[in-house]
């Protein structure tokens, strides 16, 4: 690295499109978003009033912000479901069989369909006489039909299974990145003294993808906070499946009220920097 | 012998598991794809007759064709990734030279801040953008007498994605594990920094763009919630948004049309898997490391 003051001047000159960019595109939304949350914002002639508080108020008060934070918190639920199966998966596949690349593709393409898509087929899947239905029928766990999105108690956890069925490759992927770093002479020599595959796989692939683990777990955690995209596209909010994000996001463009997203998008944000805080100082000790 | 009736148990047990778990994948584009096919839709509920094609032939997808814009959709999701991509590319190779090979003041607290976005939630980002938008718009109409970017255009589709955390931290990564020797050499030679950067950084890491290009495409190709905001002009939609709009609105009451308009959107993005698929593996190893 050469160390000169001449390069200061290009350094800048080159990073100016990535800076000014995420200036106006990253740093500027954290500002006026928070500018946004304590005004009342008029879309028609661009003006924004100071109304003390009156949105944190509302949030603070009202029900449906409420169920929405709950059942952000309540698809946390995902991330240990999808972590052990993507870790199972991966393990399936990490191996020198006939038809694995197969198999791998075969579990990546849900996550390189766009959500949209993938949605509107999945709105078929739970509609009262659809594959669902049919499937639990013919399995005899129920009797009648159930419209799978419209039912209150049931309806969020339809949307976190599409959740499931979207990201899994994606973590199976990664898992499979680390389990290809492990030397199969660990795996042969557990063998030889005579471990079988529960203990192999607890005590030998768990500990030695850990950092995988950890990183998949804070990932998938981040996206079980944020999902907002598949109740856009599964539900629209109804049968009480608002999200945090998917309140923010019905505020602004459903009810065009700015201002009270901006607000529910700080809270969000808040929480959001307050988890990847805590992870950050976690994985910090880890090292 | 019983060791060897183990291996077979075990090895069926795999694949049972593999191929159960393969069917939750993709049993919802294998259905589509069966009730795309049957011209009789009569069967379409019935399962899991319905997973084979009733009298089977092309009419929907003729339909889809005649009645929804495919090609216009196409042609526009093509648009916009190729120009997110090209943006993308440029600004993370150009961001993460300087990153990783000069010594200049400000670096650390730069790169900080770069990863740092990473921890903000970017959907919060949506609305303090719409506004962002809609003032640009009008300053540039109101300057140059059109509309240089703006809400209802392209560029606004991509400006705000191509500066990302991730793209700048791959690139960097990737100029880093270039030996000094090489960029040392260029500079006896009596070569500009963007000539280093061109002719040697660039070329040597190839394999890191391509897999951040492909990264690139896949999500710019699938993004749906800002470009619906942004793009009011439905000529001017991608696949993402234009089809499950057209999906859900209009042609919903036919289950038939509605899975062919899917599997059409589906086979672009197999096709590109299909010829891609090593690096999905590969560029995502490079970026965990």
């Amino acid at each position: 690295m050469k160390n000169s003051s001449s390069y200061t001047a290009i350094a800048y000159l080159f990073l100016a499109p990535a800076l000014i960019l995420m200036g106006l595109f990253t740093f500027w939304p954290v500002g006026y978003n928070a500018y946004l949350a304590f005004n009342d914002y008029s879309i028609a002639d661009a003006t924004a009033t100071w109304n003390n508080f009156a949105h944190f108020k509302y949030l603070y008060e009202e029900d449906l912000f409420h169920s929405a934070l709950k059942n952000s918190l309540l698809f946390l639920l995902v991330v240990p479901v999808i972590q052990v199966s993507a870790l199972l998966v991966a393990k399936l596949v990490n191996n020198k069989l006939p038809a694995m690349t197969f198999f791998r593709a075969a579990y990546y393409i849900p996550v390189i369909t766009a959500i949209s898509i993938a949605g509107v087929v999945w709105l078929n899947v739970y509609k009262y006489d659809g594959i669902l239905t049919w499937f639990l029928q013919s399995l005899g766990l129920i009797d009648e039909q159930v419209n799978w999105l419209g039912e209150p108690k049931i309806a969020i956890y339809m949307v976190m299974i599409f959740t499931f069925w979207k990201g899994i490759g994606y973590y199976m992927v990664l898992y499979l990145a680390g389990l290809q770093s492990i030397p199969t002479e660990v795996e042969e020599a557990a063998i030889l003294d005579g471990a079988n595959a529960w203990q192999r796989f607890w005590k030998i692939t768990v500990p030695m993808v850990k950092p995988t683990i950890l990183l998949c777990t804070l990932l998938s955690t981040i996206a079980a906070l944020k999902s907002f995209q598949e109740v856009v596209v599964l539900t629209r909010g109804q049968a009480d499946t608002y999200t945090a994000l998917y309140y923010v996001y019905a505020q602004a463009f459903t009810n065009f009220n700015f201002g009270r997203a901006a607000a529910a998008g700080l809270v969000v944000t808040f929480f959001c920097v307050l988890l990847a805080v805590l992870q950050f100082r976690f994985f910090g000790e880890k090292k | 012998m019983s060791k060897k009736l183990t291996k077979v148990v075990e090895l069926t047990g795999q694949y049972a598991g593999l191929i159960a778990f393969a069917i939750f994948t993709t049993f919802p584009f294998l259905w589509a794809l069966s009730v795309a096919l049957s011209e009789d839709p009569s069967n379409i509920w019935l399962f899991p007759r319905s997973f084979l094609p009733t009298d089977p032939g092309w009419a929907w997808f003729v339909r889809v064709f005649n009645e929804i814009q495919f090609m216009t959709y196409l042609k526009n999701s093509a648009w916009i990734s190729l120009c997110t991509i090209v943006g993308t590319v440029l600004v993370s190779v150009l961001a993460g030279y300087p990153l990783a090979r000069l010594r200049f003041p400000g670096r650390g607290l730069i790169f900080i801040a770069i990863i740092g976005t990473m921890m903000l939630p970017s959907e919060v980002a949506i609305i303090p953008n719409f506004v962002t938008l809609k003032h640009l718009g009008d300053w540039s109409t109101a300057l140059l007498g059109f509309k240089l970017t703006g809400l209802n255009t392209y560029s606004g589709v991509f400006l705000p994605t191509v500066a990302g955390a991730f793209g700048i931290f791959l690139m960097k990564q990737a100029f880093e594990q270039i030996p000094q020797d090489l960029i040392d050499a260029a500079r006896v030679d009596g070569a500009k920094e963007l000539q280093i950067l061109w002719r040697v950084m660039v070329p040597v890491s190839a394999p890191s763009i391509a897999a951040l290009a492909i990264f690139t495409l896949v999500n710019a190709w699938n993004e749906f919630i800002w470009t619906g905001i942004v793009i009011q002009d439905k000529a001017m939609l991608p696949l993402s948004v234009g089809m499950f709009n057209d999906l859900t609105g209009p042609f919903a009451v036919s289950t038939s049309m509605v899975m062919a308009g899917i599997v059409l959107s589906v086979v672009p993005v197999l096709i590109f898997f299909a010829l891609t698929q090593r690096y999905f593996i590969s560029g995502l190893d490079g970026a965990v490391k």
